[in-house]
């Protein structure tokens, strides 16, 4: 009696594809995502002019990594653990990581669209342009912090298993993290919260991805920023990926 | 139908009484929740085998831990030779699940759910296949239909066609005619009967006693998480034809199955 397991390259397309037309026919969520980081770097048309285009940048970028962990992915894998849609796959002869891991090409993906639109909408409308090197470096910083929001979000899926208690923990955390995180950065909610926030998840993507559009500016508290970031992501998605609740019951 | 495979071929045993599922002293838990306590069994190829019970009688827990969803606290589990604990990967290319709710994505199209699961179950569909799969479940118009969009009777048609599209040799289906109409159901029990007789081992749970009675070689009554009969459904009319229960539970004066079932297990309500 022989048994051939299917190719994982072959169910690694399939599962690919199937994903990615998935967040394609979904794109009003797509949009929505990246509406508020595009919104942000409009309006903050003065601001660059004071606190400089870095600042802007990776304050909207932040924003908009923020956004695709916690609104975007979390939500999408509590929507379809809630349909049953892992369920069935899950009964399938794939590894289960390649399951998730093929739902993270896809939000990998829309971190490249969200720092490419970032970068787009402030050439065209606030004449921001970066060496070739500095767009090189902030897509890769763009990558370790959307690593960091998509490990967050993996861990808030993963530990609840309620689809409305994951909604709602990603709105709380993800307003937390602009409210707090912007203007605690600016000085506004005082200087003990100002120095909290600088290490947070909020502030050690933001200051991470400020020092990749500017490379002269990247420091030693950057590189302790990078480390921290990783460590947070390490942690989130360590915690997301073994507790993760396959199923709601 | 004939599906055009690609390197990674499956091939359903030849031995009719050959055991192709094999269940052994199975206990699954629930935190201190004991769900399924000492269950063994076997499905043969060939063989359309039925797991009935009340609600929350152990039978999807049994389900579940067959599909490697949940983890046997104790017990092994066989599939075509291949032990679930060792070799889940190969244990699972072995099954065709259809699953108590239909779980494909909805937004995706029907031939696009065909070319993903032909994908994770190594299968290699043209589109000359797919159009005829589709065919041959009566959807030839669907394929470019969200599966979303489909009736609950035409989603159930594709999750079987799903099911058995990588020819297993064992098919898992949970409550598979729950939501059906009468017609649906008809054709579905026909499908059913028609892998029988291309020689799938077919394990489903059901609370149609009369389907059961119908379809299935032989039953097995699970309730509080323990089998409390296994047989042919007839034989297990006959042995517990006169057992008091079973008579006070009989109201057409001919004993069927369900009486059974309800001297069996009680007439309490179940959660």
């Amino acid at each position: 009696m022989s048994t051939r397991l299917p190719k994982r390259s072959v169910a690694a397309i399939a599962l690919l594809r199937s994903d990615f037309i998935t967040q394609w026919r979904n794109r009003r969520s797509v949009i929505l995502v990246l509406l508020v980081p595009v919104i942000i770097l409009i309006s903050w048309k003065g601001v660059v002019a004071k606190m400089g285009a870095p600042f802007v940048l990776s304050n909207c970028i932040t924003i908009g990594l923020t956004a695709i962990g916690l609104m975007g992915y979390s939500n999408a894998l509590a929507r379809d653990r809630d349909r049953g849609v892992f369920q069935r796959l899950r009964v399938a002869p794939i590894p289960n990581s390649l399951i998730l891991l093929s739902r993270l090409a896809v939000q990998m993906a829309m971190i490249i669209l969200l720092t490419l639109v970032v970068f787009l909408v402030a050439y065209e409308n606030l004449h921001i342009s970066l060496t070739a090197g500095a767009y090189l470096l902030s897509l890769i910083a763009a990558f370790v912090g959307g690593a960091l929001y998509l490990g967050l979000g993996q861990m808030i899926a993963g530990l609840q298993k309620n689809a409305e208690t994951v909604n709602a923990t990603t709105r709380l955390v993800y307003f937390v993290f602009i409210m707090v995180g912007m203007f605690g950065e600016l000085g506004l909610l005082g200087e003990q919260l100002k120095k909290i926030v600088h290490w947070s998840p909020y502030g050690t993507v933001r200051t991470i991805v400020a020092a990749a559009v500017q490379p002269a500016n990247w420091s030693t508290d950057t590189s302790f920023a990078l480390l921290v970031t990783i460590g947070y992501s390490l942690v989130f998605a360590l915690l997301g990926i073994k507790w993760f609740r396959w199923n709601t019951k | 139908m004939e599906i055009a495979t690609g390197e990674t071929q499956y091939t359903v045993s030849e031995d009719i009484a050959g055991i192709v599922l094999s269940v052994q002293n199975l206990k699954v838990t629930y935190g201190n929740f004991i769900a399924v306590q000492d269950v063994s069994f076997s499905v043969h190829g060939g063989e359309i085998f039925g797991l009935l019970g009340p609600n929350g009688a152990g039978k999807t827990s049994t389900l579940s831990a067959i599909e490697g969803l949940l983890k046997a606290a104790q017990g092994n589990i066989f599939i075509a030779g291949f032990d679930t604990k060792e070799k889940p990967l190969h244990a699972k290319a072995n099954i065709g699940v259809q699953l108590q709710a239909t779980s494909f994505q909805p937004e995706l199209t029907v031939d696009e759910v065909l070319q993903l699961y032909a994908g994770v179950y190594g299968v290699s569909l043209s589109k000359e296949n797919r159009a005829r799969l589709l065919y041959d479940i009566k959807l030839e118009n669907a394929a470019t239909k969200r599966f979303g969009q489909l009736s609950g009777g035409q989603q159930q048609r594709v999750s079987l066609a799903i099911a058995t599209m990588h020819q297993p040799q064992l098919v898992l289906l949970d409550e598979p005619t729950t939501g059906l109409d009468p017609q649906s159901r008809r054709q579905l029990w026909k499908r059913i009967e028609e892998m029988r007789n291309r020689n799938h081992a077919i394990l489903l749970t059901t609370h149609s006693m009369e389907e059961a009675e119908a379809v299935c070689d032989r039953i097995a009554i699970i309730d509080h998480g323990r089998i409390i009969a296994i047989d042919a459904p007839e034989a297990i009319i006959e042995k517990h034809r006169n057992d008091p229960e079973v008579i006070s539970a009989s109201r057409k004066g001919k004993i069927t199955l369900e009486d059974v079932f309800i001297g069996l297990t009680g007439t309490a309500i179940r959660s």
